[in-house]
């Protein structure tokens, strides 16, 4: 988990540098949550193997699990960026 | 007590006992009979109506005659409150119907039964009889009860009536004769009149007889009255004249009053006056007691006899006759008020007498007096006439004689005076005509000196206009000439305005082509520079340059057809966001994009307020080329879209200032051509 926060931070960096265009906001956005979604659901996964065959005499449930941890969270920080920019817009307004 | 009273009340209230019907009538009156007790017992008063028929023995006159004593009208409760139930009697003895139940059909064998049959239908008659006797009685004691047994019980009322009747009858027997007899039509029956009521002198004993309160006693009454009214007028006469005879005596004073105020004598008459309103006064007062003609009984006597006349003189004005007469007549008033006229009034005839005799001496001697005034007042008179008529002619004389002296003093004053003037008249004359001519010979001198100047004037004039003539035309031309300098510099400088707006058109139209044939962005800044020295310092020029975002001239501006293609993105875009909810998560920005590949697209300028109708509308403006309308329906979106297409806008609104900076300019241009001209 400690992983992710270095992935998510290195994105919005390269777009300060480039400015995207305002059509192109939600398809970054989208982007990256869905780049998000796949590191965190493997992380997921890898986490849950490792357990399954430490723990678990590699039973198959510990894996899904971890996947499920995985992209729970993605889904909750794609959905939390999501609503502030939702947010941001209104303030602008 | 109260309660029987307040019954009896009611009894006689409830209805009026002429107008009901017969029947009823009688009812009610046994009621009232009921209340009021058997006091009545007319075994009394038997007698007393026997007597009541006409007797024909007795006189009218026979003052020995008692009159008949007071009808005793005091009712008084026969039930006193202790006797009286306070609540009915049960009514099952009264209910006990008096036919027998038909037991007697059944025939029994034994005796034993037989005779205890006769004896419970002997018991049943008698308690059934009894029992109606009872409820009869109570009902005439009982109105609730009266009420409830008559309805109730058969052949109760029957009884009822039947009892009430006869004991009023017992009670009045002639008003039960009356009206019965009425039905029976005992018209030959005689009307009985008591001794009392018959006509008769006597007024108070009157209305004892008429206290049955039946009409026949009332009608009595007023025959009575009748004849006692016969009787006075015959007894009346004698006091008549007396009467008159006051009359005469109080009439006197009156007319002497008259003659009085015929002599017009203001004090004499006042004093009269008084004297009349003591005379009637006498009079009146003097009246013995009411003289009353003797009944037929009495001795008969003589009327006393009448009063002395009060004195009155005639022609009475003077005072101290006045004095004398009203002496006597104070005596003769008392005398009058003794009663004691027989003896004194030959003294007093003889006393009048006397004081009208002084009366009329005192009238002579005072005649005589006024005769002899008279004559010594006429000689006066003639005497003073002759005097005055003296006097008024000698007056005149004197006065004829002042006047034509004074005429003639006046008339010769006169004349001097109209000397006087006219000699001075002629003098002012004289002086006025030497005036006048000295006046004349100094105008004509005036004249002359007056045309003299004129003459040397005109000429002086005429010399002038010749010279300045000259002088004005070299003026003129001078004036011409520096004009025509002015109009050659003049010349110059539109010249050189001509050559700055024909520049500033150029380098305006520069701008504008560099904008137009680019097919990319490129920057303009150059032209935009030379634009500006060539406007110098323009304020419009400057404010227009100043408009445009330093950023348009810097990189330059995106073309129409560029703006085209940019805006088919953006409107991708922003249908995919078309329909998100104000909190958008994961799930609704997935919905939208979703949901809005399916939706339908709309065409032209389509009406609504939603994303999909703003953005074909924009299409279409873009597609006529009308950026403005474009970027004005592109604004009106909000939210996500708004953001998603803010870049586009900016890029369209930068464009569209650049397009009116140039108008602006180009406007200025013009204007200032059309300047020069």
């Amino acid at each position: 988990m400690a992983d992710t926060a270095p992935a998510t931070t290195t994105s919005p960096t390269s777009g300060v540098v480039s400015r995207p265009v305002s059509e192109a906001l939600l398809n970054e956005k989208w982007d990256r949550c869905f780049s998000n979604l796949i590191i965190k659901s493997s992380l997921g996964l890898g986490f849950g193997v490792v357990f399954s065959v430490l723990l678990f005499k590699r039973r198959a449930w510990p894996a899904f699990v971890g996947v499920g941890f995985g992209a729970g969270r993605a889904y909750e920080e794609c959905n939390s960026s999501l609503k502030q920019a939702a947010k941001e817009i209104r303030k602008q307004a | 007590m109260l309660r029987t009273s307040i019954r009896s009340v009611r009894a006689l209230g409830s209805r009026p006992a002429a107008a009901v019907a017969g029947r009823q009538w009688q009812a009610s009156a046994a009621r009232r009979a009921v209340v009021s007790g058997q006091r009545f017992y007319a075994d009394d008063k038997k007698p007393l109506v026997d007597e009541a028929r006409l007797p024909a023995a007795e006189t009218l006159t026979a003052p020995t005659t008692p009159p008949p004593p007071p009808p005793q009208t005091t009712p008084a409760a026969t039930i006193t409150p202790e006797q009286a139930p306070l609540t009915p009697p049960a009514p099952g003895p009264a209910v006990v119907p008096p036919p027998p139940p038909p037991v007697a059909p059944i025939v029994p064998k034994k005796k034993g039964f037989f005779r205890r049959l006769r004896n419970f239908l002997l018991k049943l008659v008698l308690l059934g009889v009894l029992g109606f006797g009872g409820g009869v009685w109570y009902s005439r004691i009982n109105d609730n009860f009266h009420d409830f047994f008559t309805q109730y019980v058969p052949y109760g009322e029957e009884a009822v009536l039947y009892l009430e009747e006869l004991d009023f009858r017992k009670r009045f027997p002639n008003v039960a004769n009356r009206v019965t007899g009425r039905r029976a039509d005992t018209a030959s029956e005689q009307v009985s009149i008591p001794a009392q009521s018959g006509a008769s002198w006597r007024v108070a004993d009157g209305d004892h007889a008429g206290r049955q309160s039946s009409g026949v006693a009332q009608k009595v009454v007023a025959a009575k009255d009748a004849v006692k009214d016969t009787v006075k007028d015959i007894v009346k006469p004698e006091p008549a004249a007396v009467t008159k005879a006051k009359k005469e005596t109080a009439a006197l004073p009156k007319v002497e009053a008259k003659d009085a105020a015929l002599e017009k004598k203001v004090k004499g008459v006042e004093e009269k006056k008084e004297e009349v309103a003591v005379i009637p006064a006498a009079a009146t007062s003097s009246k013995p007691k009411e003289f009353r003609a003797p009944d037929v009984n009495e001795p008969s006597v003589w009327p006393p006899a009448s009063p002395i006349d009060p004195l009155s003189v005639p022609h009475a004005d003077d005072a101290i006759v006045q004095q004398l007469v009203h002496m006597l007549n104070d005596i003769i008033t008392v005398i009058n008020y003794d009663g004691a006229a027989d003896k004194y009034s030959q003294t007093i005839w003889k006393a009048k007498d006397e004081v009208s005799k002084v009366g009329e001496r005192i009238l002579s001697i005072k005649s005589a007096a006024e005769e002899e005034a008279a004559k010594q007042v006429k000689a006066r008179i003639d005497s003073f006439d002759k005097h005055a008529n003296d006097l008024v002619s000698r007056l005149e004389a004197i006065m004829l004689a002042q006047e034509q002296q004074w005429r003639q003093e006046f008339e010769a004053e006169v004349e001097r005076l109209k000397h006087n003037y006219d000699d001075k008249i002629k003098l002012i004359q004289e002086r006025e005509q030497k005036l006048s001519e000295q006046k004349l010979q100094n105008k004509l001198l005036e004249q002359a000196v007056e045309l003299q100047r004129q003459f040397s004037r005109d000429i002086k004039k005429h010399v002038e206009e010749e010279r300045e003539g000259r002088l004005g035309r070299i003026e003129s031309l001078s004036r011409a000439v520096s004009e025509l300098e002015k109009l050659t510099t003049g010349l110059n400088e539109v010249v050189d305005t001509n050559l700055r707006t024909q520049q500033l058109h150029v380098a305006v139209e520069a701008v504008r082509a560099s904008l137009e044939d680019a097919h990319h962005p490129r920057p303009f800044i150059k032209e935009l520079v030379a634009l500006k020295e060539i406007a110098a310092d323009d304020p419009v020029v400057d404010a227009a340059i100043a408009s445009i975002h330093p950023s348009a001239y810097q990189r330059g501006i995106s073309t129409s057809a560029e703006l085209i293609d940019r805006f088919r993105r953006v409107a991708a875009e922003v249908r995919k966001a078309s329909l998100l909810p104000e909190d958008a998560g994961v799930a609704s920005h997935a919905s939208s994009y979703l949901l809005s590949k399916v939706m339908f697209k709309k065409q032209g300028l389509a009406a609504g307020d939603d994303v999909e109708s703003i953005l074909t509308r924009t299409q279409t403006f873009l597609e006529e080329g009308d950026l403005d309308n474009a970027a004005r329906e592109m604004n009106t979106l909000g939210g996500w879209a708004k953001t998603l297409s803010r870049d586009w806008l900016s890029e369209v609104r930068k464009v569209l200032e650049v397009q009116q900076a140039l108008d602006v300019i180009t406007t200025e241009a013009r204007l200032q051509s059309l300047k020069v001209e």
